[in-house]
């Protein structure tokens, strides 16, 4: 396969994750503060965790002076200027796979053209105002279909193994960014037995552990609560199972390739598989949860940039050396904000 | 008669449905029947189901004028252009013909340019065509072929007459749309495709693999065939993809191939991969930095040399842009019986040179009538339709000629065919023409069919997607089912 679909492929699945756990935060983050009651609330409370977990509290800060719910879920769903928007990660997600249409069946393509037909919409744009859960469910029924197609006519070779690859490591970044956002709390349980400890809650919600884990454990407690989105290893979204979905996807693509011994990517997430399973909670909390997902999130973009170097870029690179210089052979992936150049060159040809 | 055609007028015009108002050509009988019957607020629905799939699938191309680069689908008209057996045998017949001829013509000027020493043509018209390669002279390309892949345009005159109107030997693009067009239909008018014996244009995919694979290097057993894009900001992006997608082969950027010493490789997940046939839909001027446009970032640096060595086909060949220079098509019937010492079986449109100082002077005297062309132009650009055009543009257009005659021809006005047209509720006639498909590999291969172009701007004349044309799908119908000739070839 082309290194530049590779690349593609990867980032399509990366989008439509990205998409995905952003519409289940805002779904959950809306339903907690219906859950907080309206009195008194402090809305902006609410709604900063969620900026800091997308990493845009700064661009956020440039377009509002106030942190409000209409603004933040306007930013951060379907602001054009905004390239982390729900929105512009369904357009990579899109131009991706149309740059590699060729490669994936007719129906992802459809399912990925379709919904971001519908966030375009003037239909999407109403929903989103007037009845934004709508919205956010759409978004998220639009990404279960992708992966369910993706699951159900892709071929178990090459596309498949970096189709899981973009999805498990999304899914575990946005996850160790949820799990930092808690990473502030109380570890105490509220001293009444009727007392629900609601940021918890969401916070299993918005990734949709809630049923999974009452179903291991009667009592909301935070620290079994961080152990089982981290560490649980049947749980499909814990960080730990992430890591050995994509372990499994790196082993495969690493021995079609033939690569000897143990190339760099499958060296780098072997290692964080083999210390998320003989952690245990108790020592991430005594490194302190903030400081134990920093370290973690360094090392998943680690493994993100061996995958790009050895399947991508090709570390092996000294037979092309003479005609063409490392730094010249780009990433094949659309982002939100990257193409404008290669843009006004392409239609120079016309 | 049913209803939908009822109040439709075929006008002073050639129509291909209807030889007058109400009586219709025979070989229409069955979809009038089916097609007529329906309301219009039916009609009209099957057409929106097929408008929404389009845009779903993404079956589009790029429009520029906005900042994000819009995708329209192409319109598209429901109501199929039928072309009988015996119309269609001669049609095939002719562009057979024609492009062995031009094949025949390519090799000659870029090896011993017999044509021009026997004075059959005139040597400086074909040399100073701008398309002409000389650095090409010389150079052996497999087979001999030039032009694999010819999208030719026909056009229909007032009494129905044939005529070549371009031959597109470069890039001829829009076959995609043949074959998205007929899927349509299949899922529009099911029950009239099962009841008519129409012949299918889905071998188009294999019968372009099998074309290309021709091309490689004898001692490869296993071509690699890829599809060479400017990329996904090319109008027809979308073309490229889909017969990627046909064929089963990459679809590859210029930044996806690098050279070593003179052969072709792509980059992979598993290292480089030697490349043997390449269907390149980047111009000549794009293709290498290091022998055309040195700005071009699209192209692969070094892929001419290969191509030179032998080591990697190229489809079409470099510089085959000469035969589709205007003043040169206008040689054409020269170039037939010249090779092949046959009539052309499709005429020309005939064709005034500026380049002859006489005909330049008639094409002066009577602009107001004739259809002037800048010789390298195509999508209906550079042109100046006389009779619609003001004093003031012919007068410019005139200054042009006189400035450069050489670059400009002149063709008499042709009252193209129509074609009944669904606007809003009912039918009118619109000019169309027809583009099919000719391959040319081990042997010359016809799509029975083809693109039908559609001028939807009531009264216009020009068919380009980029002046607002639309496509139809075209049925080649054949008189007995049984009797229909197998599309795909035996594997070798």
């Amino acid at each position: 396969m082309l290194s530049r679909v590779a690349d593609s492929i990867y980032w399509m699945a990366r989008y439509v994750e990205r998409a995905e756990n952003l519409s289940r935060l805002l779904l959950s983050t809306q339903d907690l503060l219906l859950d907080a009651g309206a009195e008194g609330v402090d809305e902006a409370q609410f709604w900063q965790p969620l900026l800091a977990t997308t990493g845009d509290e700064e661009s956020y800060s440039k377009l509002h002076k106030k942190i409000k719910g209409k603004d933040v879920t306007e930013f951060l769903a379907l602001r054009a200027d905004n390239p982390n928007s729900m929105l512009n990660s369904i357009r990579a997600a899109r131009e991706n796979a149309r740059t590699v249409r060729d490669q994936i069946s007719d129906e992802i393509w459809e399912s990925l053209n379709s919904l971001r037909l519908f966030v375009e919409s003037a239909e999407g744009k109403t929903m989103h105002r007037t009845q934004s859960a709508a919205f956010y469910e759409r978004v998220l029924r639009g990404s279960y279909q992708f992966q369910g197609i993706a699951d159900s006519t892709t071929p178990r070779g090459e596309i498949w193994h970096f189709l899981r690859l973009g999805t498990c490591l999304e899914r575990a970044d946005k996850m160790s960014r949820l799990l930092d956002t808690c990473s502030g709390l109380s570890l105490e349980l509220p001293p009444h037995a009727q007392a629900r400890p609601l940021r918890w809650a969401a916070l299993l919600r918005s990734c949709s552990a809630w049923h999974a884990f009452q179903a291991h454990h009667r009592r909301l407690d935070p620290s079994r609560i961080i152990a089982y989105l981290l560490l649980d290893e049947t749980f499909p979204r814990s960080i730990a199972c992430c890591v050995a979905e994509a372990e499994s996807a790196l082993k495969s693509l690493c021995a079609d390739a033939g690569l000897k011994g143990m190339p760099l990517p499958l060296r780098h997430v072997g290692r964080l598989r083999a210390d998320l399973a003989y952690t245990t909670v108790e020592e991430v909390l005594a490194t302190g949860l903030h400081d134990y997902i920093d370290d973690l999130q360094s090392r998943l973009n680690q493994i993100g940039e061996a995958i790009f170097h050895t399947f991508v870029q090709h570390a092996d690179l000294s037979l092309l050396a003479e005609e063409a210089p490392v730094e010249s052979i780009a990433s094949g992936a659309y982002h939100a904000q990257a193409d404008e150049d290669l843009q006004v060159q392409q239609q120079q040809q016309q | 008669m049913s209803s939908l055609f009822n109040d439709y007028q075929p006008e002073s015009f050639f129509d291909e449905v209807f030889s007058k108002a109400g009586k219709a050509r025979p070989h229409y009988g069955a979809m009038l029947d089916s097609v007529g019957s329906l309301t219009p607020s039916e009609y009209s629905a099957r057409q929106k189901a097929v408008d929404a799939a389009f845009l779903r699938q993404g079956v589009t191309f790029t429009v520029y004028g906005d900042d994000q680069g819009t995708e329209r689908i192409f319109p598209f008209d429901l109501m199929p252009r039928i072309i009988p057996q015996r119309e269609w045998e001669t049609v095939e017949a002719g562009l057979i013909q024609r492009i062995t001829a031009l094949n025949l013509f390519l090799n000659d000027i870029y090896h011993g340019q017999k044509i021009i020493t026997d004075k059959a043509v005139p040597s400086e018209l074909v040399l100073s065509a701008s398309h002409y390669r000389p650095e090409f002279r010389g150079i052996k390309v497999p087979h001999g072929i030039y032009i694999h892949i010819c999208g030719t345009d026909l056009v229909r005159d007032g009494k129905g007459d044939y005529y070549v109107l371009e031959d597109n030997g470069r890039c001829p693009s829009g076959a995609s749309y043949m074959l998205e067009n007929r899927n349509a239909m299949k899922r529009a008018f099911p029950g009239l495709l099962q009841q008519l014996p129409v012949r299918p244009v889905d071998a188009y995919g294999s019968m372009l693999r099998e074309t290309l694979a021709h091309l490689a290097p004898d001692s490869v057993l296993d071509p690699t065939i890829v599809v060479l894009t400017p990329g996904i900001y090319n109008s027809a992006y979308f073309e490229h993809c889909y017969l990627a997608k046909q064929m089963g082969v990459p679809i590859v950027e210029g930044r996806d191939l690098i050279i070593r010493n003179d052969r072709v490789f792509m980059r992979t997940t598993k290292g480089l991969e030697q490349v043997h046939v390449i269907y390149r839909r980047i111009d000549d001027d794009f293709l290498d930095p290091q022998v055309f446009r040195k700005d071009s970032l699209l192209g692969v640096p070094g892929v001419i040399n290969a191509y030179r060595k032998g080591n990697v086909a190229l489809a079409n060949s470099i510089g085959t842009g000469v035969a589709d220079d205007k003043a040169v098509y206008a040689l054409v019937p020269k170039m037939i019986k010249y090779y092949l010492d046959q009539d052309p079986i499709l005429p020309n449109v005939p064709t005034h040179l500026g380049v002859d100082p006489k005909e330049c002077a008639y094409i002066l005297d009577n602009l107001d009538k004739l259809v002037v062309k800048a010789v390298n132009e195509s999508g209906g650009y550079g042109m100046l339709m006389g009779p619609h055009a003001s004093k003031k543009e012919r007068a410019e257009f005139g200054e042009r000629i006189k400035k450069n005659p050489r670059n400009y021809i002149a063709q008499p006005v042709l009252q193209l065919s129509r074609h009944p047209v669904f606007v809003d509720d009912h039918f009118e006639g619109r000019h169309i023409d027809l583009r099919p498909y000719v391959l040319c590999g081990d042997r010359v291969r016809v799509v029975p069919g083809g693109l039908t172009r559609v001028a939807l701007k009531k009264g216009s004349l020009v068919v380009n997607s980029s002046q607002g044309g639309g496509s139809k799908d075209t049925w080649v119908l054949w008189d007995d089912p049984l009797d229909m000739p197998a599309e795909t070839t035996p594997a070798a």
